[in-house]
């Protein structure tokens, strides 16, 4: 990842990497230039937050590729879930999962998310998603990286 | 004629038997006299519109000095067997309904007197009939609103409104009637309608105005509607049915019959203020039907509204026909006609509906209702044909008869004077809008009572209704979809009616078929083509979806935001529907608002519970009527200090009287 001056990044355009990896487009064909996602956030620090907005913010702008936050489960191709499942937020995930139209992408977004990170093991914690869910797509880091998150997304939609 | 004597004497007889019989025996035979009398009148009814005959009876014998006129024409005929319809069905619902309440000795005997009265009245042809059986009408009707009145405070205030309103109302239509029959030189309607040309226009214009105030109170017409919203919902269902559904007819039959036969049609500015009254009338009622959350209130007011509509089209036929446009006059009185019928059969419909709503629940505020197309889903579809009657939905009767008041109003440009032409853009301009109010209104009654979860326990434990009360319902129901998918059955008879309304020869604004075809104008609709096509499309639709769309859709409960526990307290309730509503309309409902916030005993920082509550009421009410209330009982309490019962103060009042007389006359 490169580090770009404030000045340089307000007049350059844009952030667009070369994709480290190959698209998988034969699994995910459904989603291919368009992913609408329902952010879930079943008990994060808030840091995964500030990330997703900055890699749908204007300097990563995620958008561009076809992914794209909604507001309602019922409108998402899939769930962008922050943080690590705790006893209160189990239930909620559920129903968000059952609002989801199929096929539908899992996305664990950040360590917390991915296997538990800082707080696996708590005592207010029900399990790891993966327990609970099917997951598709992980991106590690704790935060993760706004540019992760936008390769992720380029992984799903192809673009 | 002999045939509509039977009918009011099985209506007598099922009086009687409601006073006399042992309560077992009272219910069933006063509902056998009482549909007898419906079936032989609707019988005899049918035959003077089929023969286009009137037929009279005159009989010395009842009433002292003057004896009785009645005289069966088409248009009376039209109004007898609306009500016979109406009639037949609150009694086959009463006979569920009395189960618990109305089962009295004196209910079940004002029950069918009422009813023979309703019948009774477009029959009567002299003042002294007609004013008897008004009388009887207004008599038993206030003696059925007090059934409940052990129970219910509402009820005792309901009836002293209505007591009141009716009386004055009644009094301004004896004043108005016997001042005509004083200077026609006899009282029969015959006599007056001869004579009536040769009065003086003042005299005619007083009598039109009284007669007008007594039959717009009657008709619930604002400003004078105030007892209406009172007396509709406190009555037990049968009862509002009837008085929704045949007594506020009466009021506008009473309009049509001296300002039309009568009087002959009149002045101009007769009929623009009849256009004035139902413009406001429509637009008042739409407004508050729209913003009341007690289902019987809501609809109340819409009768109100409703009634306000066929105004419109009875001012818009007098004043075409004062202006000498005959065949648009028929066309917008046989508008109006068609509009009352329509109205009073899907009324009637959704009276009894709510009856069965309170019945089943205990309740009739839709903010605790729901849920209940589950539980009662015979009521439920009945109360919804009702409901898209109202809404005039096309395939339903109140479609027709709308369409038709509009047409005539738009038609009606073709007259000549400003002042018409305002009345009747006015007229266009308040259909309009009271139509769209009344949707709104009838999609809260029907989405928030029927569908969703229950709001309380009544509405979670309600089980369907008697079949009777459900043959009740269906008998109201049926007509409604009957007459809407095949409006052109009532053509002639409405054309007779009309022609009798405007004393005018016969035109024929319709066209014969199924569907409604203007002759005078250029203006079509077939109702059957329309329902044909609508079904045909749904089927296609679901055929297509069965044969494209994918199988095995997977059904999960609606979105929620992920909340675990969703209760009905969550749900969106009447009052909130309605409060976008009341923000826009803010300046003609006058809302009160309060709240009220309990704090924590130790801190003014925390609520313990906050508390809102808001009522929309009666603005004209409160405007008009409280500061007359308060200057009457002001005057009572000033009169109290004379009469304060001391027979010794009384002696000497006497006493100070005569001196006076002697003296005067000394």
């Amino acid at each position: 990842m490169r580090r770009r001056s404030v000045l340089r990044s307000l007049l350059s355009r844009p952030v667009t990497e070369e994709l480290a990896r190959p698209t998988r487009m034969s699994e995910n064909a459904h989603f291919r230039g368009s992913l609408q996602l329902r952010h879930v956030d079943v008990g994060s620090c808030n840091g995964c937050e500030l990330e997703i907005a900055s890699a749908f913010g204007p300097h990563y702008d995620a958008a561009r590729f076809g992914a794209r936050l909604v507001a309602s489960p019922r409108h998402a191709d899939g769930l962008l879930v922050t943080g690590v499942v705790t006893k209160n937020m189990a239930g909620p995930l559920q129903k968000t999962l059952e609002a989801t139209p199929e096929p539908l992408v899992v996305i664990a977004c950040g360590d917390c998310a991915v296997n538990g990170g800082l707080f696996a093991g708590a005592y207010g914690i029900e399990a790891d998603l993966d327990e609970l869910v099917e997951v598709d797509v992980r991106i590690p880091g704790c935060p993760p990286h706004p540019a992760a998150i936008t390769e992720a997304l380029r992984g799903l939609t192809g673009r | 004629m002999t045939l509509f004597l039977v009918g009011l004497g099985l209506g007598l007889a099922g009086a009687m038997a409601g006073a006399t019989l042992p309560a077992r025996l009272r219910v069933i035979t006063t509902a056998v006299c009482g549909s007898g009398a419906c079936v032989v009148t609707f019988a005899a009814a049918t035959r003077v519109l089929a023969s286009n005959h009137s037929v009279n009876f005159h009989s010395g014998a009842v009433l002292p000095l003057t004896g009785i006129d009645l005289t069966l024409d088409p248009l009376g005929a039209l109004f007898i067997a609306t009500t016979a319809v109406v009639g037949l069905a609150a009694i086959c619902y009463s006979v569920g309904y009395t189960e618990h309440a109305l089962r009295s000795r004196s209910a079940m005997a004002m029950f069918p007197l009422f009813l023979t009265s309703l019948l009774l009245v477009p029959a009567t042809s002299s003042v002294a009939t007609f004013l008897v059986a008004w009388e009887l009408m207004a008599l038993t009707s206030m003696l059925l609103l007090l059934v409940e009145h052990r129970h219910s405070e509402a009820a005792r205030d309901a009836y002293q409104w209505y007591a009141t309103m009716t009386h004055l109302g009644a009094a301004a239509i004896l004043i108005g009637l016997v001042l005509l029959a004083a200077h026609s030189g006899g009282q029969t309607f015959t006599d007056i309608g001869t004579h009536s040309a040769a009065l003086s226009p003042a005299l005619r214009s007083i009598a039109f105005l009284l007669v007008l105030v007594g039959f717009a109170s009657k008709a619930g017409a604002v400003p004078l509607h105030v007892w209406l919203p009172r007396a509709h919902p406190e009555a037990p269902s049968p009862v509002s049915a009837l008085m929704s559904g045949a007594m506020v007819n009466l009021g506008v039959y009473g309009i049509i019959r001296v300002g039309g036969s009568l009087l002959g049609g009149g002045f101009l500015w007769w009929w623009l203020v009849v256009i004035g009254l139902g413009v406001i009338s429509a637009f008042y009622g739409a407004l508050h039907a729209s913003a009341s959350s007690d289902l019987k209130r809501l609809l109340a007011y819409s009768t109100v509204d409703n009634i306000g509509l066929v105004l419109i089209a009875v001012g818009a036929a007098g004043a075409l026909s004062v202006t000498g446009h005959r065949a648009l006059a028929a066309l917008a009185m046989l508008a109006a006609l068609f509009h009352l019928i329509n109205h009073s059969v899907f009324k009637g419909c959704l009276f009894l509906g709510a009856g069965a709503v309170e019945r089943a629940t205990g309740t009739r505020d839709l903010d605790r209702l729901g849920g209940l197309a589950r539980r009662l889903p015979l009521t439920a579809v009945l109360f919804a044909i009702g409901a898209f009657s109202i809404s005039a939905l096309p395939g339903f009767n109140g479609f027709a008869s709308e369409w038709l008041l509009l047409e005539s109003l738009l038609h009606g440009f073709a007259a000549h004077g400003a002042a018409t032409l305002v009345a009747l853009l006015a007229g266009v301009a308040a259909l309009a809008l009271t139509g769209g109010l009344t949707a709104a209104a009838f999609v809260k009654a029907l989405g928030i009572g029927f569908l969703g979860q229950p709001r309380s326990d009544g509405a979670n434990s309600a089980h369907e209704v008697a079949p009777s009360m459900l043959a009740g319902m269906a008998l109201l129901a049926i007509p409604c979809v009957v007459i809407g998918v095949a409006p052109g059955l009532l053509a002639s008879p409405l054309r007779r009616a009309s022609a009798v309304a405007l004393g005018a020869a016969s035109v024929t604004p319709l066209r014969p078929g199924l569907g409604l075809d203007l002759s005078g104008a250029a203006g079509a609709v077939q109702p059957l083509l329309l329902v044909i096509a609508v079904l045909a499309a749904m089927a296609l639709t679901a055929a297509v979806v069965r044969l494209v769309g994918r199988r095995g859709a997977r059904r999960a409960e609606a979105w929620g935001c992920g909340r675990e526990l969703q209760t009905a307290r969550m749900e969106y309730t009447a009052t909130s529907f309605a409060e976008p509503l009341g923000r826009v309309f803010a300046d003609v409902l006058r809302p009160d608002h309060d709240i009220e916030v309990t704090h924590v005993a130790e801190s003014r920082y925390f609520a313990q519970a906050v508390r809102y509550q808001t009522r929309a009421d009666d603005g004209i009410e409160r405007s008009i009527y409280r500061p007359v209330i308060n200057l009457v009982s002001l005057w009572g309490a000033f009169a109290r200090r004379a009469q304060n019962g001391s027979v010794h103060r009384y002696l000497a009042y006497g006493f100070v009287a005569l001196v006076v007389v002697l003296v005067a006359l000394a």
